[in-house]
């Protein structure tokens, strides 16, 4: 189906943007990482309108629904909103030093999804509610908040222990400041955890409206707790304690862990209510 | 007076843990911790199950820590009420400081708030401090908002303030995770949660509460009217295997009365009196049984039967008839069923009866023919009931928290002093100092531009 060609174009052209980043920071050639955001911005596009051409195509199937229903369709989803919350960043910050450490979980994400079941299929009556369209967005855009602040992270620890050698040479020497990372970190956060819980309360409304219970300690509902319990105590480290650098750093690398253990683990390890329609 | 003085120091110790971060912290790191357990180790299972996967021992030690049921166990209530604790003290103990310093901000700037400031500037002009001060106000009040102006003898001070409600964002968000507790616990004290089945055309007054309470009697009766399960077809509009929709055809009846009739499906509930009946599952209610019509030669019905597969019927006078088989679709017309008629003194006679001809039969020239009138099953359906009144107050405060989040991170107390003195050399001593509560980065180059304004004013 054209969704999927269009999918497929858009994983090549995430390859192809991280392997500029990536050239950019070696080569030390602002034209390759110039490049790299051209292909974002081509990929944006791609993606935008494929998701657009799954929805119409699910729409001629008779099953119209919004294509964030299974586990193809969120990872895509997910993809998706890291490019566009990357390209945010980059815009904003004006350093495309950051492409190569985020643009690559784009990538394998989109790898990841390549390799899955890619057909739509129509919505079991669980999913069949308004809920799912405001639920699962304000989840994606937490998760890719966090995800772009764990790549900032990384790129942090790096430039870090490079300013503690007293050296500028190499690719680290082209990223921000340690101060300017660190910012971005705790910036990152506080887009994405409002909006992750913004997530998990519209997931507990629909949760009330389906089965009229808000919270029953379903695996994924637990592991959403965890990751906001995580960067909560991130918020208040940082925030009243002055918990700045590398141990910041390193609980923002935690709390992404936690996210994709929610996103991912908790369906392909652990069981309950969101099977993504994997069964 | 010692011993009063070491009580008040041993309250101290008492509520310094209490309202330290360091508390905070914690809590929440064993909560996120802890909580990962109850999804590694399934909860609510028959032991059965448990003991598939461990030894005797460890079920017992599992048991013991209670974390076959550990979100409700007393040790993980305790850290949540250490955590209700600990935030609430944190806002005894801050939000009047909050308040206090808001309701009397310092609006003049002196020598040690001066030095306490990050952001500090200092020029000197010409002309005497009045003159500046009205030109200052006026840029001031573009840049942050109107300045209060405070004289002291030579001296004028300038104040100026934004965004003062940011200090109490992290406040609203505190207040409104007790407040999500309180409504979960009014809930969980003056609502239920409940599961009823509810066979078509039969109606319940009573509904079997979760965790082996006592039931509860509704001062109404549901009636399930029909449940109705439907497929998607595929491209071709065949049925496929995969469900579309669970429905049930409810009625509220009171004082012998229809109230309410609703259709309920997943996702769309029934809601009467603070009531609330939730699609939940299904079954089948017994076997199929199959309608055959009687009819005399002419055509016209005499009697309908309901034949159970393989139970014989006997049509008094005439013969005993069996169903035997259905087909869903036979020889391409459409769903069937398989007869057998037992006549005396003649031989079994089998034949179909297509659902869509109920005329087929008549080609036997019998006395009697028949026609088949469909299957017919009896479904019950599955309901969750739930009364929950603490409900609303949940809403209220996840609306509160989100609202909270975002005056916390997103707005910035951000606060303007200039100070104008007359120097000993005739011209005007100017002091601009600035700091934010939030984003300093970002107000860091705010301040660079204001001060760059004021500069490039003139009289």
């Amino acid at each position: 189906m054209l969704n999927v060609r269009l999918f497929d174009l858009t994983t090549l052209l995430f390859g192809a943007a991280s392997v500029n980043y990536v050239a950019a920071l070696y080569g030390k050639k602002d034209t390759l990482a110039r490049v790299g955001t051209w292909i974002c911005i081509v990929a944006a596009i791609v993606s935008t309108a494929a998701i657009g051409v799954r929805w119409a195509e699910s729409y001629n199937m008779g099953i119209g629904r919004i294509p964030v229903t299974n586990l193809y369709e969120s990872l895509v989803f997910f993809a998706w909103s890291v490019n566009l919350f990357y390209l945010f960043v980059e815009w904003k910050y004006k350093n495309r030093a950051f492409g190569a450490f985020v643009i690559p979980i784009a990538f394998l994400t989109m790898l990841f999804a390549f390799t899955n079941e890619s057909s739509i299929q129509p919505l079991v009556p669980a999913l069949q509610s308004y809920w799912l369209h405001a639920h699962v967005i304000t989840c994606f855009v937490g998760y890719a908040a966090f995800a772009v602040s764990a790549g900032v992270a990384v790129m942090y620890l790096l430039k870090a222990r490079q300013e503690e050698a007293k050296s500028k040479e190499g690719v680290i020497g082209l990223f921000p400041s340690t101060k300017i990372l660190d910012d971005l970190v705790y910036k990152s956060i506080i887009w994405g955890f409002p909006f992750l819980t913004a997530g998990i309360i519209t997931g507990a409304a629909w949760a009330n409206y389906a089965w009229g219970t808000y919270w029953s300690w379903d695996p994924k509902e637990t592991w959403s707790l965890i990751v906001w319990l995580v960067y909560a105590a991130f918020l208040h480290a940082r925030i009243t304690r002055g918990w700045h650098g590398k141990r910041a750093a390193i609980l923002s690398i935690v709390g992404f862990l936690a996210t994709i253990m929610c996103y991912l683990g908790v369906n392909l390890v652990l069981s309950g209510l969101h099977s993504y329609g994997g069964s | 007076m010692s011993d009063d003085k070491r009580i008040q120091s041993a309250m101290d110790k008492v509520w310094n843990f209490f309202t330290s971060l360091k508390l905070a912290i914690t809590v929440l790191i064993i909560l996120a911790v802890s909580s990962v357990f109850g999804t590694i180790i399934e909860q609510n299972q028959p032991i059965e199950k448990y003991r598939q996967f461990y030894s005797d021992a460890t079920i017992r030690m599992l048991d013991a820590l209670n974390l076959f049921d550990m979100y409700h166990s007393w040790w993980f209530l305790l850290l949540l009420v250490l955590f209700t604790v600990n935030l609430s003290c944190c806002t005894l103990d801050r939000l009047p400081r909050v308040v206090k310093v808001v309701r009397n901000p310092k609006t003049t700037l002196d020598d040690n708030l001066e030095k306490s400031l990050g952001l500090v500037n200092r020029w000197k002009k010409k002309g005497s401090p009045d003159a500046w001060a009205d030109k200052y106000a006026g840029a001031m009040g573009k840049a942050i908002g109107k300045p209060l102006v405070t004289r002291s003898s030579e001296t004028v001070h300038l104040y100026a303030e934004k965004g003062v409600v940011s200090r109490f964002g992290v406040y609203v968000t505190h207040t409104s995770i007790v407040i999500i507790f309180i409504g979960a616990i009014l809930g969980n004290v003056l609502g239920f949660k409940g599961f009823v089945n509810i066979l078509e055309g039969q109606s319940i007054r009573q509904v079997p509460t979760r965790g082996g309470a006592k039931p509860v009697d509704l001062d109404f009766a549901v009636r399930c009217n029909k449940f109705t399960l439907s497929f998607y077809t595929d491209q071709h509009g065949h049925q496929t295997q995969q469900p579309k929709e669970y429905a049930s055809d409810l009625s509220v009846i009171e004082n012998g009365r229809e109230v309410l009739r609703k259709k309920i499906v997943v996702n769309d509930p029934l809601q009467y009196k603070g009531i609330w009946f939730y699609q939940s599952s299904y079954g089948q209610a017994g076997s199929a049984t199959a309608q055959v019509t009687v009819r005399d030669a002419g055509g016209a019905p005499l009697t309908t039967l309901s034949l159970y597969a393989g139970q014989p019927v006997e049509i008094p006078g005439y013969g005993n008839v069996t169903g035997m088989d259905y087909q869903p679709d036979y020889q391409g017309l459409g769903p069937a069923l398989l007869v057998e008629l037992e006549k005396p003194g003649q031989p079994n006679a089998r034949f179909w009866l297509p659902q869509a001809r109920p005329d087929f039969d008549r080609q036997r020239k019998d006395r009697y023919s028949f026609s088949f009138g469909g299957l017919n099953q009896a479904f019950y359906t599955g309901l969750q009931v739930a009364k929950d009144p603490g409900v609303n107050i949940v809403w209220v405060g996840c609306t509160l928290m989100v609202i909270g989040i975002l005056i916390a991170f997103f707005m910035s107390h951000q606060r303007l002093w200039v100070r104008l003195t007359p120097s000993a050399d005739g011209r005007v001593e100017v002091v601009l100092a600035g700091s934010a509560s939030k984003n300093r980065l970002a107000f860091e180059k705010k301040f660079e531009k204001i001060q760059s304004d004021l500069k490039a004013l003139a009289v």
